[in-house]
């Protein structure tokens, strides 16, 4: 069929290709100039027993942990806010999104000048407060680096979630709140016995969106912290990225990038399983 | 006798509703000023001389407002050229997916073919394989194409990671167009390809401004691919450039400069979603929320 041919040329070489082509790449010692050995599942073996790959996992991990839960519950809250057509509510919307649509790498320079020492505005919000001192350098301190980053990722990402959940909850039928209504049913208890319930795809679908941006997170930490100190604040992507493009390790990075292409998956999958709804399925 | 029941009632409803109402303004007004703010300060900050910009927000003194990071940005780190690279890969990744998402979206909704489910499928993976993962053997292949180090390059890469979102979008729109139209059209002697350009074009373009706005989107604020395949210093793109301020430069960063660039680089993001908003939620709720 030509109508597809173009978009399924691109996908072979951009994707299918890369895809299978990583897979040699990570059984092989790939320098960057030279011809390559096989070396079958060696890279794979000393990924397992290198302390810098398994930090960047448990710090993708742990980062994920933190601001999952956070980004879900204001994303919800503010779904709440804006669901209805009030006047003012499109506002709301635009103004909660805006951040999400400016993109990561933008805003993470912006935030840079904030965490500086001295002039920076986090500084002296909480210097105000009484609970950081106007010197404190946010970006080299492996604690408040995560902090900051994962408070800034909030900001930034729950106005998707937001979107998603609110597309969801426009399309819960009104006829079953005002019958709630007229049973005396309570805000909680409708949101808890309606919403919730007619909720849980648009649910299960942010949350895996929300979760794989995390774990690919890579802006705000090349930016803003560069992977330290050291490289305790290093998340996977930056860790194959380093490897590959710094370290010239290409067949080392990629045995950790397929690694991650496989969680991934696995998780994208997932959504199949959890989102597939009582619609006949599609037509063969 | 039924009014005098019902009016206390009603009262008490309408004093909810109002209280309703202002608990809304004003929770969503404090929200609005917390998720703006940020976005507000940095335009602010950016017109700030860069020797108040260095100094404690206590101590910034608002008379000063210039315009002197946006010049010696020009002047002295070329901003616009960046800006144009930028701005070439967005428009190139915007026209590319649209052409190629309108072509096989029309392809999926209207024609059976051998195959054509695991096509399908196949361009459904994309959605799945983070492309931040595939970045060692994309270098290697681009590389021996010699797409990398080309803006040309970035943008069918681009392209290729925003097909799943447009073929689906376009499939969807595809889908929802009543075909008696075309069938007409085909009855008059068009063809194909006519069919498509004509008779449908009044129908598919809302579909089409989704998947623009999403690609250029996408292609503006993309960092780590750009970061990877484009190492020459005048191609960079607006992220890229904007690094090469943080890290590149010896001695002191030019936080005056830097907030001007980012400003520089949010500026068309607002505008476009402002202006484009129905068809972006357009997108969500048929690209995402559906797919």
């Amino acid at each position: 069929m030509i109508l597809v041919s173009p978009a399924f040329a691109l996908v072979g070489i951009f994707v299918l290709f890369p895809l299978g082509f990583a897979v040699y790449i990570s059984l092989t010692n790939w320098p960057l100039i030279g011809s390559e050995h096989f070396i079958g599942g060696r890279n794979y073996s000393e990924l397992i027993h290198d302390p810098v790959f398994i930090h960047s996992v448990l710090f993708t991990l742990l980062y994920t942990a933190i601001v999952t839960g956070p980004i879900f519950l204001v994303g919800y809250a503010m779904a709440v806010l804006v669901r209805s057509n009030r006047r003012g509510s499109v506002f709301f919307r635009t103004a909660f999104f805006l951040p999400f649509i400016v993109g990561l790498a933008t805003e993470s320079y912006m935030l840079l000048l904030e965490l500086q020492p001295d002039s920076g505005a986090a500084d002296f919000l909480l210097g105000k407060l009484g609970l950081a001192h106007a010197n404190t350098a946010w970006t080299v301190h492996y604690g408040l680096a995560l902090t900051a980053i994962c408070v800034f990722v909030i900001w930034f990402a729950s106005g998707l979630t937001m979107m998603l959940l609110m597309a969801g909850m426009q399309g819960i039928p009104q006829e079953l709140y005002e019958a709630a209504n007229v049973d005396g049913a309570t805000w909680w208890q409708k949101e808890r016995r309606i919403t919730l319930p007619l909720l849980r795809r648009n649910i299960a679908l942010s949350l895996i969106i929300s979760v794989i941006g995390s774990f690919l997170a890579f802006n705000q930490f090349y930016i803003l912290t560069e992977g330290g100190p050291g490289t305790s604040t290093q998340p996977v992507v930056m860790w194959i990225y380093e490897e590959a493009f710094v370290q010239y390790h290409l067949g080392y990075a990629t045995a950790g990038a397929i690694a991650l292409v496989i969680v991934v998956g696995i998780i994208s999958a997932s959504q199949f399983f959890l989102l597939r709804d009582e619609k006949p399925r599609r037509g063969k | 006798m039924s009014a005098v029941a019902l009016s206390p009632a009603r009262t008490r409803r309408s004093r909810r509703d109002r209280a309703g109402t202002y608990l809304f303004v004003l929770a969503g007004t404090l929200a609005s000023i917390l998720f703006l703010l940020p976005l507000a300060w940095a335009l602010l900050r950016s017109f700030m001389p860069n020797n108040l910009v260095t100094q404690a927000p206590s101590d910034s003194d608002f008379s000063h407002l210039t315009t002197k990071n946006y010049s010696g940005l020009i002047s002295a780190n070329d901003i616009l050229h960046y800006a144009l690279n930028s701005l070439l890969v967005a428009i190139g990744t915007a026209v590319l997916t649209a052409i190629v998402a309108t072509m096989a979206g029309y392809g999926f909704a209207r024609f059976k073919f051998r195959g054509s489910g695991i096509v399908f499928t196949l361009v459904l993976v994309t959605l799945m394989v983070p492309f931040q993962a595939l970045l060692t053997p994309l270098f290697l292949e681009m590389h021996s194409l010699g797409l990398t180090n080309s803006l040309f390059g970035l943008a069918l890469f681009y392209t290729t990671f925003n097909l799943p979102f447009g073929v689906f979008v376009m499939r969807n729109t595809f889908l929802q167009i009543p075909w008696e139209l075309s069938e007409a059209a085909a009855v008059d002697g068009a063809s194909t390809v006519r069919t498509l350009v004509s008779v449908l074009r009044p129908l598919v373009v809302p579909g089409i401004a989704t998947t623009v706005l999403y690609a250029f989107l996408f292609s503006w604020t993309e960092f780590v691919g750009a970061l990877t395949f484009i190492t020459s210093n005048n191609l960079f793109t607006l992220p890229l450039a904007l690094l090469n301020m943080e890290y590149g430069s010896v001695g002191q960063v030019n936080f005056g400069y830097l907030e001007a660039g980012a400003v520089i680089a949010m500026i068309p993001c607002v505008l476009l979603y402002i202006g484009l908003q129905r068809f972006y939620i357009r997108g969500l709720m048929s690209g995402v929320v559906k797919g």
